[in-house]
């Protein structure tokens, strides 16, 4: 089994990648960008994906960089998940190092490194990238959801002027002009950015460079799934990052009060597998906002996560595989599993502790 | 360099350099089986479930028939013809000819699947050999979980993963 036919080029730099773009779209050909291939390349040999260009994008180094600042993480979209999760901090004379008290992204993050454990297979994680899993749209996808949860953000290069997509509310990095300035680059929400089915804000000639998101506060995360025994695509999989208050108010008369009660200050929950695109659970996480994680509570946040914050019921996904219903109700669950693992280890994680 | 349905492509397989020119589509594993003969690595599902055709891709476990040869040009593959050490090369001389007939000397982890008698059919075992090597080289000392865990991406249809286990963590104690 193979794909049909198609003509291949491997672009040396992103302005050459973006020309092969534009040179098949003048010449009416449908294009394909590839970089890990994992989702394309089964899709290309079971005949739903029939591009007549496939442009190899692997070899372009500013889509590896990946680096954080003191507020966020930027991973190149060319990373792997096998990197990602193998990513550990260095100094300068590559030593190992601790970045808040972390020795590596999947570290810091636990809701990243619960996915990248068990996102597809060892071998697929070895070639698939995270601008893949963003760029394919995929309703059941494991990374967008934890992505999802940590309010991450996509940068699309582009010729100039071509597009206009809603920017990020904080773009925190500053907009420096890039090496080439024939390319523009632009960062949007991951949330304005998923679409549908399959379906995103990127256009044919666009090239997701990086994705991004900011340093977690105090607090915990997980990612929670149950995945088809074969596919090991989740039916429902459940991301959640939990902030707990802390640090200390000062009010205008001097007066001190630690903000540190216990409460949660916020938590994103986001679902992937039941719907067409992964989606933030919004009336769940109003339940949570400055309440007490007690299981009572997040028990009722849990039985929000299939609706809209106007209390209406989201249209889900349902198939052969599993019912609609059905996956309301797993997600439902891993809501409340993935709620009360990220809550412990953010106790764990807590320097006074005793965090229920 | 513009598009183009034939494609040149070079690259080191088990060691030695290899060049061809090939339709686009071909699949990695297809370029080693037909245009290389090297026919140890097998074509299972087709549908990067079952492992069978794991090659090592720069030095990391990849399904073979879920990359295009064009993207592997440049790069290096061992395949499971790969890990047996040559006869004659230097390499473990004194154990080419005895136990093993002088065809060369079985890696550890293939000695350890013969040893526990991992295989039934043989056909998965090409990638459960390569996908075992992996975990290895990542983490020298799994538990059985984790061996369980890391073949997550090897089907096995006579369902023979008892001893599979039993061989990834004899070869784990061989190794270590």
């Amino acid at each position: 089994m193979f794909p049909i036919d198609f003509a291949y080029a491997r672009a040396r730099s992103l302005d050459e990648a973006l020309d092969l773009l534009d040179e098949a779209a003048e010449a009416g050909q449908e294009a394909k960008l590839i970089a890990g291939g994992q989702s394309l390349l089964p899709m290309m040999k079971l005949r739903l994906a029939v591009p007549e260009v496939v442009i190899d994008i692997a070899d372009l180094d500013e889509l590896k960089r990946t680096g954080w600042t003191g507020s966020s993480h930027t991973i190149g979209a060319l990373t792997t998940y096998r990197q990602l999760a193998r990513q550990r901090y260095a100094s300068r004379d590559g030593t190992p190092a601790l970045v808040n008290g972390s020795a590596g992204l999947a570290d810091e993050v636990p809701a990243l490194g619960d996915a990248l454990a068990v996102l597809a297979d060892p071998q697929v994680r070895a070639r698939g990238t995270v601008g893949g899993a963003v760029a394919h749209g995929d309703p059941a996808a494991d990374l967008p959801a934890v992505l999802l949860a940590l309010d991450a953000e996509v940068v699309i290069a582009a010729r100039p002027g071509r597009h206009e997509h809603k920017p990020a509310p904080f773009d925190h990095i500053p907009r420096r002009p890039g090496p080439e300035p024939t390319v523009d680059r632009q960062t949007m929400l991951l949330d304005d950015f998923l679409q549908g089915i399959y379906a995103t804000d990127l256009a044919e000639d666009e090239i997701i460079t990086h994705v991004r998101f900011r340093k977690a506060g105090a607090g915990g995360s997980a990612y929670e799934k149950f995945p088809h025994p074969a596919s090991h695509l989740p039916l429902a999989g459940v991301a959640v990052v939990v902030t707990f208050k802390s640090g200390p108010l000062t009010d205008a008369d001097g007066r001190v009060t630690s903000l540190d009660d216990g409460s949660i200050a916020h938590a994103a929950i986001a679902v992937t597998g039941i719907s067409p695109r992964p989606y933030r659970a919004r009336a769940a996480e109003a339940v949570l906002k400055d309440a007490f994680p007690t299981a009572d509570t997040l028990a009722a946040a849990a039985a929000q996560v299939a609706r809209t914050p106007d209390g209406a019921e989201l249209s889900l996904l349902g198939d052969q595989l599993a019912s609609a219903p059905y996956r309301a109700h797993l997600a439902e669950v891993l809501t409340r599993r993935a709620l009360s693992r990220a809550i412990t280890r953010a106790g764990a994680a807590s320097p006074i502790g005793g965090k229920p | 360099m513009p598009a183009a349905r034939d494609v040149s492509v070079q690259l080191t397989v088990n060691g030695a350099t290899r060049a061809a020119t090939v339709p686009a589509r071909t699949l990695l594993v297809h370029f080693l089986r037909d245009h290389l003969r090297l026919t140890g690595t097998h074509v299972g599902c087709d549908t990067t479930q079952c492992g069978a055709c794991t090659v090592a891709l720069d030095g990391v476990a990849v399904k073979s028939c879920t990359v295009l040869a064009a993207q592997a040009d440049g790069h290096e593959v061992t395949t499971i013809e790969g890990l047996t050490s040559q006869p004659g090369t230097g390499q473990d001389a004194s154990q080419d000819i005895g136990q093993d007939g002088g065809c060369g000397r079985l890696h550890a982890v293939q000695q350890a699947f013969q040893d526990e008698h991992a295989l039934q059919c043989g056909y998965c075992t090409p990638g459960m050999v390569m996908a075992v090597r992996q975990l290895l080289a990542d983490h020298p000392s799994p538990t059985e979980d984790e061996v369980r865990h890391a073949l997550d991406g090897n089907i096995c249809r006579c369902t023979g993963y008892h001893n599979i286990v039993a061989a990834a963590l004899s070869a784990a104690k061989r190794e270590g």
